[in-house]
This record gives C-alpha cells, structure tokens and sequence, in this order.
C-alpha cells in the first residue's frame, strides 16, 4: 500500500507544517493579557473598549479572554510559582482574599490618586493587608460595577402587583399554584428559584436578621460561622413553610428554575441580575423585575448579597510594565467605559454615573439601584468558600424534606467550623519529614542499584534486539518525557504542606497527607466513596462491553442496512459530553424529563433522579454507559475482522450451537483486542470526573453522588489543599496500578508472544 | 462485499438483529435530537418544559451566529490541524512500538508496556498546575507543537497496547515466509503485517483524532489566544456561570460531531469489510 510508505514523510511533513505555521507572531509589540469572567453578553462591549485603548496606544495588545473561576485562579497561582499568568484578572471581589493570601496581586495604589479613587463608590475600591507586611494596606482591585444581586422576577400576567411582605409572597404564591387539569400534578407554581446553591439562600437568612459570620470579625483570627442562630433558623424555616406549602416546585436548579418561568409555569422567580435581560425580552412573556419583599416579623428586608465586579493586576506583572497595565485598568473603569456598560443594564461604580438618564430613566436600573441599596456585601474572606460548601448538601437536604430546619443549621455550623479549621490550619515538619527524604533518596538509589543488573543486560539485550528497541524508543520518548515533570511534582506535593497557607513557602512535611487521608475525621467517607467508585466502574466498564460487543455482533451479520446502523450508533460519541451530558440531566428532570414521561406513560410511575441518592448515581451510570458503549462497539467491530470465518463454518458443521461459538470462539479471538480497552476504559471511567460532575451537579443531592475524583475535585480546590489532594491523587495512583497489574497478570495481556 | 449479500438467515433471528439495532439507534438519537432542539431554540434556553422537537419558534439564528460573528471557521481549520498532527504522529509511532511489543522479547518490554499504561492513572485534574507551570516554562504557551505533543503522549499508550493486541491476532508464519523469500525485518512489517492490521489502524487512527478533537483541559493551559483556539476551546466560550449561550452551544456541539461521523465513515470500510485477515489466517 503505497499509503503505508509514505506515512513517515506524511508524518514530517505535518510535523513541520504545524512547527511553522502556528508560533504566534509577536511583532514586538507590548502585550497585556486580560483574563476575564464576563457574561458573553458584556464580552462585546469588552473587546470594542479594547480596541478603543488600543487605537489611543499603538504598539500595545491588550488581549482579552474568557476563564472559568478554577482556570484563573490556575493561572494566579502560576504568576506566583514561576512568574508567569495572565497581568490583569476581572471578576467579582469574592476570591481576592483567597488571591491576596497567596500573594499572587500587586497594588495598584501608586497609580491611581486620590482625587480619582473618589470618584467611585468607595465599596468599589478593595483594599487588603499586604502579603508580606499586614500592617499596610494595599488597592487590589478597582471595581467597575455592582451587581450579582438577586431580585424578585414576576410574571404580570399572574401577578399584577409584587408582594412587599414575606406574608403577601406565600399568599400570592398559594394563588398561582395551581393543578388546571385536576391530575394531583401543579401545572403552574407560585414560585421557583435554584435550591442547589446556597447563595440563593442568603436573602431568607438577611431578613430574618441572620449572617454567615460573627460581626464585627474578630482582631487576628479567622472568621467565626454563625450559621445556627435563632435568625438563621427562622430563616429556614421559613423557606422550609414555603416548600410545606407546595408553592414551589419539587426540585429546582438553576435552569429548571428558569425553564419554569420562561414557560409562564412559575409565577415568579428570585433571580439574579446576570438574567434579567433574558426575561425581560423573552416574546410573549410580561415579565418585570422587583425587589425582593420584606419579612413580616422582623420588618427587614430579604437582602442578597451584593459584590462589585472588578481588576486586580497579578505578580506577574514586573514593575517596568506595571504602569501600562494599570493604564488599562484605568481606561476599562473610566466613565466612557462604564457608559458603554450602560445599555446592558449594569450598575456604574462611580458616582457621577448614577445620576446619567440611562440610570434615572431606566425601570429595570432603578429596582437593581433598590436592591444593592438593600444589599449585603459578599465577604472577601477566604473562609466564605468554606461556608458555601459547609452550606450547600444540607441547603438541599433542607429543599429535598430530609431535613428539619434546626438539624440543618446545626450541620452547617458543624461543617463551616471543620472547614474553616482545615483552611487555616499550617502543618509543620514532622518526625516522618526526614524519613521520607531518607527513603526517598535510598529509593532512588536502590532504583539504579536494581536496575544496574537491567542496564547490563539491556546493553547486552541491545545488540540481538536492537530493531525492537528502535520501533519502542520513540513512542516511549514521548510519553515520558511529556508526564515525568507533573508526575514527579505531583509526588513530591504529596509529602508537603502546600495550602493556602503554605503556598509559596511549601515544604516536604512528611506523611501527613497520607495519615490523615486514610485515618482522619473524613476516611470513613474517602472508604464510603471508595466503595461508590468501584461499584460505578465496574457497572459502567461491563456495560460498555456488554452493548459494545453485542452490538458488533449484531452488526456483523448479514443485516441490511448495517453502514447506516453502524454511523448512527456511533453518534454518542461523536457529540462533546459536556452537552449530552447536561441533556441527560434535563431527561431526568421530576417533572419534564423525558425519562419520566416515558416511565409513566409505561404505567410504571415516576422516580425523583437527581433528589435521591440511588436514583441520582443510577443516573450518572446510565448517562456514561450512553456515552461510551459506541467506543467499545468499535473495537469490537475491529476484532471481529481478526477472526477467520473458517472457525464459523467448521462448527456449523459439527452443530455446534450460536451460543457455543459465541463462548468458544469469538470471545477467546476478541480477548487480545478487548483487553486493553478494557484495562484502560476501567482507569478512565474511575477517574471521569466530567460525566458525574454534570449529571449531578457537583455532586447533588447533599454530596452524595461523588466518586473519588469528584470528591478529591471538591475537596481541594475548594479548601485548597494541595498536598493532600495529590496524596489523594498517588493513592487513586496506586490504586489502579494495583488492578492493571493484578488484571493484566491474571489475563496474560502482556504476553501472547506466540 | 460478502457480507452484504445475505446468507440465509432464520427469519426470527433477522428480525431480533434489526429490533435490537433499532432500540439502540433510538437510544443513541434521543439525547442527541435534544440537542438540536436547544440549537434551534431562540433565546438562550437549556431546558424547557415542553416536548417538541422542533420548537415551534425555531431559528437557525444560532447557526447563522457561528459563522458570522464567531471564529468558528478558524477553530475548526486549527482542529483539524492539530487532530490530524495528532493522528499522523500517533498511528506512525503507536503502529511500530506495537510491533515491537508484540513480535519481540526484549529485556524490559513488560516493564515498559506496564509503565505506559501508568500514565494513565492520575486524574488529569490534579495535574492542571504542574501541568501549566512546565508549559509556561517551555515556552510552550500559544504554540500548536506544545499541544499536539501532549495529545500524542495521552493517545499513544491506548493505541500501543491496542496495536499490539491486533498484531498478536496475526500469525507469525507471515512474516517468517516473507523473511525467508529475503524481505528485511521492516519490509516484513510494512508490506505484510501492517496491511493485516488495518482494523487497528482505524480504531487507532479514530482513538488518537477523537482525543484531540474533544480534549479540553491541557488545550487552555496551552492555548491562550482567541485565534489559535481548538473546537473544545470555542465551545467553552459560549460558557459562562449562570449564563450559558446554549443555542451557540448546541448548535456548535451537532457541527463539531460531523468530521467525526465522517471520518468514521471513511475508516469504518475496514472495520467491517472482512477483507483483511479472514482469508489469510490459519
């Protein structure tokens, strides 16, 4: 085959074409790299402004992009590591505390005066102890907006006039659920928002006079949780009477909740800002925003929190760029800019903005002005991340009527305090320290001392095999030299102390990751979800083979049709995850899913998914067996061409029956094919985060549908543990080197040299 | 082709063949024609509460949108760049390691065929910030080389192992026949052995496109330019927390599945056409 000669010279060639064509051209111009968290409505009014500064400075490239919340902060931290990140961050002021603890922000007071920092509104403006020298304050971040608040969304149609009471939501709430067709189902409800995210809890625990935190944050110490005070457990239950009254819908998350509204079958919606506009103009819908009623009993309003968006400019930055880089800042926060946000309904941070008519003349601007008036400020502590995640399994626990509102406040008070503990605790060398640096270099040692005997024989191996050695060397150079520095990182992060604490000045501490993974306060629950990741890989990896190799069977017999069978089944895998994977989860939805329409409709009743626990995991299964069944299919389809169909008919002759065959014939010819899709797709599927992750929303209901990865995921990036994630991460390691060896050694895989 | 003509089948066993293909396509579709659905929707709806597959509103607005006022042309040029890169590079060098693998017993070859497979096994995740510090120390931020050398590091140790099970199938006396008609050690392999594993060449070549196509984490700590975005880099683009552009999204998901429907279509020929080994066998 003429293809096959010229594979290699193919492969140069696109090798050298891709070395060419693609190094970015950096005509010495100066390049400022923004990373940003906008909605993409707001991204385009971003790059015109940018194109503007760029139009009044020529030789500078300001180059803004897209990053999630994890990415972002990625990329600080490496700004701290070694110096190289993005210059500027923009998002809302929450995680600067996090940001400023691991030194990753510069000040940016030298270049903006006094004069001009009045001009915004002075909460805008975000400064912070210094890193190194708490005694000093720093500006780290300029705020160019207001916003993330809730607000209440109503439908006109149903509700001509927004309660100002919380007595006045439950009456018309009550009013507008309604079962139209008498099937014991609501048709249409009174009021629906997210109960997955605790942030959207905040406003119930407000107006009933409750905080997260202790005020005013005790001198030098960390923040203290005030999550089972009497406000904070009027406040749940008060949302818990709401759902006692079946005003609200039996599970909700972010897009139900909307999906809910938009169709006119909930008759309002607490929301936030980031969405009004997708109400408002929705066709057909009379929509209109209010603020948020007040409690009855207390007479305080239900306050959401409210949180400036803004720019810090990181370490990154040298001190000879710093002044452009804040020349951006300054640009991007200027009045022009923030007129230019205007027309997509954002709250301006300076003042003089306010009184513009685009402020003053706007309905929708002058409720969101209401709201932030009535607003509480997001904490920029580092703690607040420990809180939401102490919050959120027993938020929905609470939602989900497992929960009594005094047992969850006391869970989350419990969980906040551990959380916080474990976020601001600094572990020191221990006795183990020193060991596992002796052991560390004694196995190093011992390594080349082992394989001394190897490298012998390897030289003496080389002269009879040497063509072998030249077809592996390749393929081997690029795998390891590719893996070695993260794996090799990775181990030594294992033994340290690196956290938020200990970020830059982490040091080797010993086996305290390991010791407190298998035996500390959370290894009953590492044991529980242990067990859960085994039960979803094998379920899952016998699946995919099970269908995969049934299905190529099937279809390599003599079926009509079989290539356009074949290019549909395949389908699965060719669509990205990420949205068949959110698909599923709408299909399993209480009340919409097909999955449930269709249950019914077979007379077998409907099951609430993504609300319990088995259901849930059940679920994420069946999702991921969709997902990869096609893979196996394939190369089963591939192994079945191996087998000589002379076998076939020698046993039809001796009437040997189709099941027989099947056992004796084709799966013993399948086995050197199937084998490594096997080992593989059992490590990949123990460590697929993504496919649980979507399915159940972060681990929904109450952090019970986790498998290893996803717990690890939660665990560390939202504590930032990092050295006892990668232990966690040596221990998933070792794990699965333990299976492959033990599977690969029972079914021979890396033998079969005839 | 044989196997498209039929040979006499029990009628009953025909018909179990088509039932079970046709409950599975229908399986196979049913999450993919919502997909659809939420690309033809106006506004920015993931979900609604209503059964329909084409919304009564439907717009090919969103489709419209990628082609004019996003860059998915070029996402979709550098792609295909770097997936067939990643294709070449991964068949050529998981198709001779195989080989080797299979035919050879050289000293540490399972030592080296456990060790691959150990590259495996930590969860990608976690090596997100080593992952980005040695990019960024290479000097390999913004460069397509960077990214296709990743992608052939994730890829090979699936498509050697693979290889190597494909050539275990095939018999030995092949190639000692063509040894002894005086063919060299690698004219043995090319001409002979490697024409007799296309079925794992295919489910390589498709393994090692397929990961490149969708991979997404090591792709934004490599690529940091708008310009140079793979397909996976694009899409996430329309993400945003809270305020996701479905529509785009969706609309781009259905878009970036037809290259791969194609290539398999292209590749599957010899997947199933039984016009390999069948004959050639012992």
């Amino acid at each position: 085959m003429p293809l096959q000669n010229s594979l290699p010279k193919l492969a140069l060639a696109l090798i050298a074409l891709v070395t060419l064509g693609c190094a970015r051209r950096d005509s010495g111009q100066q390049v400022v790299t923004l990373w940003h968290q906008m909605r993409p409505e707001d991204r385009a009014v971003l790059e015109s402004r940018v194109e503007a500064f760029e139009a009044e400075h020529p030789g500078v490239d300001v180059r803004p992009l897209y990053k999630e919340t994890e990415e972002l902060r990625s990329g600080l931290e490496s700004a701290v590591l070694v110096g190289h990140g993005p210059d500027l961050v923009y998002g809302p002021s929450d995680p600067l505390g996090v940001y400023q603890a691991i030194g990753a922000l510069r000040d940016l007071s030298p270049y903006f005066e006094a004069a001009e920092q009045e001009a915004f509104d002075p909460v805008a403006l975000i400064r912070l102890p210094a890193h190194k020298d708490p005694t000093k304050s720093q500006l780290v971040f300029v705020g160019d907006r207001f916003g993330n608040h809730l607000a209440l969304i109503y439908n006109r149609k149903f509700v001509p006039k927004p309660p100002e009471t919380t007595v006045e939501l439950l009456e018309i709430a009550k009013q507008n659920t309604v079962d139209e067709d008498g099937d014991g189902r609501f048709e249409r409800y009174g009021l629906a928002w997210n109960y997955t995210e605790p942030f959207f809890l905040v406003p119930f625990l407000t107006g009933h006079g409750g905080w997260l935190f202790k005020e005013p944050r005790p001198e030098g110490a960390a923040e203290v949780p005030t999550l089972d005070t009497p406000e904070i457990i009027a406040g749940l239950r008060y949302v818990a009477s709401l759902k006692k009254a079946q005003v609200l819908p039996r599970s909700a998350d972010y897009e139900a909740a909307a999906a809910l509204f938009l169709a006119g079958k909930a008759a309002m919606l607490i929301d936030g800002d980031w969405s009004w506009q997708k109400y408002l103009s929705e066709p057909g819908l009379d929509a209109a925003i209010a603020v948020l009623p007040m409690v009855s009993e207390t007479g305080k309003p239900l306050a959401p929190m409210v949180a400036p968006k803004g720019y810090s400019m990181s370490v990154a930055v040298s001190d000879a760029r710093a002044p452009l880089v804040a020349e951006v800042v300054k640009f991007l926060t200027n009045e022009e800019t923030q007129r230019a946000f205007l027309k997509q309904s954002i709250l301006p941070s300076r003042l003089a903005l306010r009184s513009d008519p685009a402020v003053v003349d706007d309905p929708t601007m002058q409720v969101s002005l209401a709201q932030v008036e009535r607003g509480r400020l997001m904490p920029t502590a580092t703690e607040q991340r420990a809180v939401w995640d102490a919050m959120r399994p027993h938020y929905q626990a609470l939602m989900a009527g497992e929960m009594t509102p005094e047992a969850a406040a006391a869970a989350m008070q419990r969980d906040a305090v551990s959380k916080i503990a474990t976020l601001t605790s600094r572990v020191e060398p221990d006795a183990t320290a020193g060991l596992v640096k002796l052991l560390g270099g004694v196995l190093l040692a011992g390594l080349v001392y082992v394989n001394r005997r190897t490298l012998v024989d390897f030289a003496r191996d080389w002269r009879r095999n040497r063509f072998a050695y030249i077809l592996v060397l390749p393929a081997l150079a690029v795998i390891f030299l590719t893996v070695i520095f993260p794996l090799a990182y990775n181990v030594l992060l294992s033994f340290s102390n690196m956290s938020l604490q200990n970020f830059r000045d982490w040091q080797i501490v010993g086996l305290h990751n390991y010791v407190s993974l298998l035996t500390g306060g959370e290894s009953s629950r590492f044991w529980n979800v242990f067990g859960k990741t085994l039960l979803w890989t094998v379920i899952n990896v016998s699946l995919h083979v099970a269908i995969g190799v049934l299905l190529a069977i099937t279809l390599n017999g003599p079926v009509r049709g079989k290539s356009l069978y074949r290019i549909l089944l395949i389908i699965p895998w060719a669509v990205p995850a990420y949205i068949t994977a959110l698909t599923w989860r709408g299909m399993f939805d209480d009340q919409f899913g097909a999955v449930n329409h269709l249950l019914a409709s077979w007379g077998i009743g409907t099951i609430n998914w993504l609300t319990q626990e088995g259901p849930a995991f059940a679920a994420c299964i069946i999702a991921n067996v969709w997902l990869g069944f096609p893979f196996m299919m394939m190369i089963a389809l591939g192994g079945l061409q191996g087998i000589p169909k002379e076998l076939y008919e020698a046993a039809a002759i001796d009437r040997v029956s189709r099941w027989n065959q099947f056992w004796h014939i084709t799966l013993p010819m399948l086995k050197p094919v199937l084998l490594p899709a096997i080992t593989l797709g059992a490590v990949w599927t123990f460590n697929n985060l993504n496919v649980v992750w979507l399915v159940s929303n972060g681990g929904e209901p109450s952090d019970k549908t986790h498998i290893l990865v996803s717990y690890v995921y939660k665990a560390v990036f939202n504590l930032y543990q990092y050295g006892y994630g990668a232990a966690l991460s040596m221990v998933i390691f070792a794990m699965l080197l333990t299976f492959s060896v033990l599977f690969l050694g029972r079914t021979k895989a890396t033998e079969a040299v005839a | 082709m044989t196997s498209d003509t039929p040979q006499r089948e029990p009628f009953l066993l025909t018909l179990g063949r088509h039932a079970l293909l046709l409950a599975f396509v229908a399986i196979s579709l049913w999450p993919v024609l919502d997909v659809l659905a939420i690309s033809l929707r106006p506004g920015n709806r993931l979900r609604t509460t209503e059964f329909e597959l084409f919304p009564r509103d439907a717009t090919l607005a969103s489709y419209r949108a990628l082609f004019t006022e996003q860059p998915f042309l070029r996402w979709l040029g550098n792609s295909l760049l770097v997936s067939t890169a990643v294709t070449v590079t991964g068949v050529a060098l998981a198709s001779i390691s195989g080989y080797a693998f299979s035919r050879f017993k050289f000293v540490g070859r399972q030592t080296m065929m456990v060790s691959i497979l150990t590259t495996q096994m930590f969860p990608a995740t976690m090596l997100l910030l080593p992952l980005y510090l040695m990019i960024a120390k290479l000097g390999l931020v913004n460069t397509f080389v960077g990214l296709v050398l990743f992608y052939v590091a994730t890829a090979l140790p699936f498509c050697v192992w693979q290889m190597k099970g494909f050539y275990d199938t095939i018999p030995h006396s092949l190639e000692e026949a063509a040894r002894i008609d005086g063919c060299s050690p690698w004219n043995a392999f090319t001409k002979v052995v490697l024409p007799l594993a296309a079925p794992g060449l295919v489910i390589t070549a498709l393994f090692s496109f397929m990961s490149a196509w969708s991979e997404y984490l090591i792709a934004a700590q490599v690529l940091q330019d708008r310009e140079l975005f793979t397909l996976p880099l694009g899409l996430k683009s329309f993400q945003s927390s809270m305020s996701t552009q479905w529509g785009l999204y969706a609309a781009a998901s259905l878009l970036v599945s037809i290259p791969v429907v194609i290539l398999f279509m292209l590749l599957s020929r010899y997947l199933v056409s039984g016009l390999t080994l069948g004959s050639v066998k012992e």
